[in-house]
């Protein structure tokens, strides 16, 4: 019994992580195969964002056949005893990839912020955001 | 009798496709502002899917930044210049 509930637990991961990986894929689709630069800038912010939620996963206890429950990574105490402390290391999930996603969030909103625009820029320039008509562009 | 670890599992599986729904929704539509919206839900999905992996901080922050400001950022840009995606290249080549 233990273990059928292992195997559907371990099954509904991989669907996460398939569904995860294919959302790296169609948003690399979107980057590099649509015309529209608007439409790259929503596939770029899909894709950093996928890549957020894939390294959250690295750092997570709870992949198939945890023991106990993850906690967050937060002391509720301000002053720990020692028995507070191993409980913590026992069970919560890693903190140092959500501190690096932190400021991946931030700074990619500073990126995002900045390509929107330069794309306005194009379109007040060149009166087109489609990449196949920028690029016939002569002079 | 479902445990409570399978009923997460169960969650963070359902988020996983509903994203991946509209992802691949949003990518594919030629209306642009459809398209954000249907990013905007990718990203609540990806909002819950941060509260399910332990990660509450980054839901708190990620709710304004990528369901707030980063859909309002691009409905500007798209009132600023062009509503839809042209998606033939006929139209373009026959331009010359």
């Amino acid at each position: 019994m233990v273990r059928r509930m292992n195997e559907l637990n371990t099954f509904l991961f991989n669907i996460l992580l398939f569904s995860l990986f294919f959302n790296v894929g169609i948003s690399l689709y979107g980057i590099f195969a649509r015309p529209s630069l608007i439409k790259k800038i929503i596939a770029l912010t899909i894709f950093s964002d996928t890549a957020n939620v894939l390294a959250i996963i690295v750092g997570y206890r709870g992949w198939p056949s945890p023991e106990q429950p993850p906690i967050p990574p937060v002391i509720t105490s301000t002053e720990p005893t020692s028995e507070d402390l191993i409980r913590f290391i026992n069970r919560a999930v890693d903190p140092l990839p959500q501190a690096l996603v932190l400021t991946a969030i931030v700074i990619g909103l500073a990126v995002t912020l900045f390509l929107i625009f330069l794309t306005l820029q194009v379109y007040r320039l060149y009166g087109t955001t489609d990449v196949r008509r920028v690029a016939r562009l002569r002079g | 009798m479902i445990e409570l670890s399978t009923l997460t599992y169960l969650f963070m599986a359902m988020t996983g496709v509903v994203s991946l729904v509209a992802t691949y929704l949003a990518i594919l539509e030629s209306n642009l502002i459809k398209a954000v919206v249907l990013s905007a839900i990718q990203s609540t999905t990806y909002v819950i899917l941060f509260y399910l992996l332990m990660a509450p901080d980054i839901a708190l922050v990620y709710i304004p930044v990528s369901v707030g400001l980063y859909p309002a950022a691009v409905l500007f840009l798209i009132k600023k210049t062009e509503r839809t995606e042209n998606d033939s290249n006929e139209v373009v080549a026959s331009e010359d």
